[in-house]
């Protein structure tokens, strides 16, 4: 069980949440191409370490956040507001 | 709501019936079901201020911050969400509510009926807060938690918007009126074992 610190709520258990996703990911230009296009629509990194992700915080809120989790260790570095940029730890 | 339609029954009609339930000749806990009207309030983008100047001046309500709620003499408020509130009334300030909190806050906001939405129930006594424990993520400890505090999470698996009003310690708990049934069964078989007393609706 994780408890992710909302950013609007404060510390909730993960059973609020739902996961949502790569959080780094850019939608391309809209005269980018298909290739580029199905990219963005169908490939995900699957890195294994820190990553940013979108979390909703669907049973609070109802916001999405970001969230900079280890896919590993499950240890949760920082939460942010959507709009915030978000970076991963060196280690 | 035209004034010749039948007022529609509580979620909870038949259900919450009063009556003692105690353990032992003891029943340290109320439970009692509120009726105010609600109306959900959100502020059109960047219009967060107008929403808040215009609660302010028609209620005399201060809308409040993240995880709290505010009262006024005939309407209160708890946050919801990001430039979002649930407000609700008592009373004749009940009549038309919704429609009252439209008119105040013009195109600078988006209001939703919610009095038929939502069912909402007050507990109040000392082993309040460890019944709630028992299905509530929140801590409710005094050091952390404590009136005028709220919070929308899940009892019992169940959407509830949550506050605390004094420090009996008494909590409102704001359930869909769809699952209000359901979450009673809980509510009432958490607060069995230290006895309860099931009040008239008010």
């Amino acid at each position: 069980m994780h408890r992710i610190d909302c950013p609007w709520c404060g510390l909730r258990d993960e059973i609020e949440f739902a996961y949502r996703g790569d959080a780094t990911v850019r939608r391309p230009p809209a005269d980018a191409g298909i290739d580029a296009f199905y990219e963005y629509v169908y490939l995900r990194d699957n890195p294994r370490g820190w990553h940013v992700e979108w979390w909703h915080h669907a049973a609070g809120c109802r916001q999405w956040i970001k969230v900079v989790r280890h896919t590993t260790t499950h240890a949760i570095h920082a939460t942010a507001k959507a709009d915030e940029d978000m970076q991963v730890p060196r280690s | 709501m035209p004034a010749s339609a039948p007022e529609p029954l509580s979620a909870l009609h038949g259900v919450a019936a009063p009556g003692r339930h105690a353990v032992g000749g003891e029943a340290p806990l109320t439970l009692r079901e509120r009726r105010p009207s609600l109306a959900m309030l959100l502020a059109r983008k960047a219009r967060a201020r107008d929403v808040a100047a215009a609660v302010q001046r028609r209620f005399g309500l201060a809308l409040p911050a993240p995880g709290r709620a505010a009262a006024a003499q005939d309407a209160s408020a708890i946050w919801t969400q990001p430039d979002g509130w649930l407000l609700s009334a008592d009373g004749a300030a009940a009549r038309d509510f919704a429609g009252a909190v439209k008119s105040a806050v013009g195109d600078a906001g988006s209001v939703v009926d919610q009095t038929h939405g939502k069912a909402v129930l007050l507990l109040t006594g000392a082993p309040a807060r460890r019944v709630l424990a028992t299905g509530c993520r929140i801590d409710l400890h005094p050091r952390v938690f404590a009136p005028g505090r709220s919070a929308v999470t899940q009892i019992a698996h169940i959407d509830c918007i949550l506050r605390q009003v004094d420090a009996a310690p008494g909590y409102e708990l704001i359930v869909p009126s769809s699952l209000a049934e359901a979450f009673y069964g809980w509510l009432t078989h958490a607060a069995s074992a230290y006895g309860y007393e099931v009040l008239a609706p008010a």
